[in-house]
């Protein structure tokens, strides 16, 4: 288990015992925080799981595909730390990791 | 029909819906959402088709799409179709689904399908150009229905005019091996002999195509098997075609009469994604299935174990819980977050590629259509089933010369046979 934090659209911030080698969208979603809709259950296909990542966490995430950055393109809440959480499988080297569920734009 | 106003749940037939004063099923898909509303019941128990049970409710459909341990795929269609084996990914469940899915994820991508957008630009207008001189035409019949066929034809790297053959194929499937059981036979046999055939060619030959790039993919150092390709083709004919057809008939049929929305989106084109999505929505062309696998209660419905779910995505797409004013067409609703490509990790694998296909069809429409109306003297029909749409869409407008000589184009004359026989 990795603990990160999430921060909700109404400011308050959630740190949750995450189940490594599972998608950050899938932990937050099953701490209960639907308002990250994922739409498509994880596919990179529907941009709904957007979120947007404190700075030096977000460098050392891996790189984002093609898909996840034209997704993210299309969004009209990006910053230059947006990530689609079903892309970052959680893993211990994640621990302390800020997010922040991105307004919704669908 | 034998539904009565007090009970319509109890017989609703999705195969067979009522249709209202304007020749769809909306007024329906809203008598059934308010009979719901008024029993705080979002789950009802059909008796039709053997009995299934119906979820019109937002938050029960959601439930159950995000619970795929609880309600399988392996029954997607109710009543089932006649593939005669299990469909690949939309018929599949986890591990087999996670895998397939993430091997085909990519090329169906929104990066992927732009591959395609010309191409598909210049078959629209070439339909175009097939009927632009003659001032009317069926363009659900004459558009609408072509244009996925012939993207899924592009999709295998096959030649537009094998358009009609996949169509013949589709109705093999979806209703021929009910009504005509030896003509769908022969049917499915030339379509798999036909698969076979085109995925051999691939292997051998390589292709920029998706299929070529499917065939190609690999997850965890395994690839997709010939029994896998066989059944990726036919998945991707029937998801791609029928849902497509009908969402795109009901698009040119709304634009037909609703002169105040064309109007908005000739004025400003930036708002044709969110029209698409509000078409998904108010038209939503298909609905989906599961089966459960544990007896479960949903939304205070007591399922057992082996019955059937119909996901009915046009009534929780009118659930006022989840939707402002849901019975208004709103063409630039924000949010929205309709089902009308289901939802969870079996939403549909071509979901850009249809978004692709409703943005060119609206956008070239309009610049060379842009006076058409609604034939008054032929009147549009909705084709109804699990996937429904408005199938026939006769229009008139003022003829124009066509752009480039379509004579002898095989594929504009193949569908113009193709529609003069339907």
């Amino acid at each position: 288990m990795t603990a990160v934090n999430i921060t909700t659209r109404d400011g308050q911030t959630h740190s949750l015992e995450c189940r490594d080698g599972v998608s950050l969208m899938e932990n937050i979603r099953a701490h209960g925080l639907h308002e990250l809709l994922a739409l498509c259950g994880g596919n990179c296909s529907c941009g709904t799981c957007h979120v947007q990542v404190e700075p030096q966490a977000f460098a050392r995430l891996p790189a984002m595909s093609e898909d996840e950055n034209y997704l993210l393109a299309i969004s009209t809440h990006r910053s230059p730390t947006s990530r689609l959480s079903c892309q970052l499988v959680v893993e211990p080297a994640m621990a302390g990791l800020l997010a922040r569920i991105a307004p919704e734009d669908v | 029909m034998t539904t009565s106003n007090t009970d319509l749940l109890r017989h609703f037939d999705h195969l067979h819906p009522v249709l209202g004063q304007d020749g769809t099923p909306c007024a329906y898909y809203e008598a059934l959402r308010d009979e719901a509303i008024a029993r705080q019941r979002f789950v009802g128990w059909s008796e039709v088709h053997g009995g299934f049970w119906a979820v019109v409710g937002y938050d029960e459909y959601s439930e159950i799409a995000r619970n795929p341990t609880a309600f399988s795929n392996t029954e997607p269609t109710f009543p089932r179709y006649g593939t005669g084996e299990a469909l690949m990914i939309a018929g599949q469940d986890d591990p087999d689904h996670r895998f397939a899915r993430a091997l085909v994820n990519s090329p169906f991508g929104p990066n992927g399908v732009r591959i395609y957008d010309d191409i598909l630009r210049d078959n629209v207008n070439l339909l175009i150009d097939g009927f632009i001189a003659s001032g009317a035409a069926d363009v659900g019949q004459l558009v609408a229905r072509p244009i996925p066929a012939i993207l899924t034809a592009l999709l295998m790297g096959l030649p537009a005019e094998l358009g009609p053959k996949f169509m013949r194929w589709c109705r093999a499937i979806s209703e021929g091996f009910i009504v005509d059981p030896q003509g769908a036979a022969a049917d499915i046999a030339e379509m798999y002999a036909y698969f076979e055939d085109t995925i051999a060619t691939r292997q051998r030959d390589g292709g920029a195509d998706i299929l070529s790039q499917v065939i190609n993919a690999e997850v965890d150092g395994r690839k997709f098997n010939h029994q896998e390709l066989l059944g990726f083709c036919t998945v991707l004919m029937l998801g791609g075609i029928d849902n497509t057809k009908n969402l795109l008939g009901s698009v040119l049929w709304r634009l037909g009469w609703d002169v105040d929305l064309r109007a908005r989106l000739v004025r400003d084109s930036s708002l044709i994604p969110k029209v698409i999505n509000e078409f998904l929505r108010y038209y939503s062309p298909a609905f989906t299935a599961r089966l459960v696998m544990q007896d479960i209660e949903i939304g205070g419905a007591p399922m057992k174990k082996d019955q059937m779910v119909l996901l009915c995505n046009p009534i929780a797409n009118r659930d006022p819980r989840a939707f402002e004013h849901p019975d208004t067409f709103i063409a630039d609703r924000s949010p929205n977050r309709h089902v009308g490509l289901g939802l969870g990790v079996h939403r549909c694998l071509g979901a850009h590629l249809l978004t692709l296909e409703a943005h060119i069809v609206i956008e070239e429409f309009l610049a060379r259509l842009a006076d058409y109306a609604l034939d008054a003297k032929r009147p549009s029909r909705w084709w109804p089933g699990f996937v429904s749409g408005m199938g026939n869409v006769p229009i008139t407008f003022t003829p124009h010369a066509p752009r480039s000589n379509v004579i002898g184009n095989a594929g504009v004359e193949a569908w113009l046979a193709t529609a003069q026989s339907a």
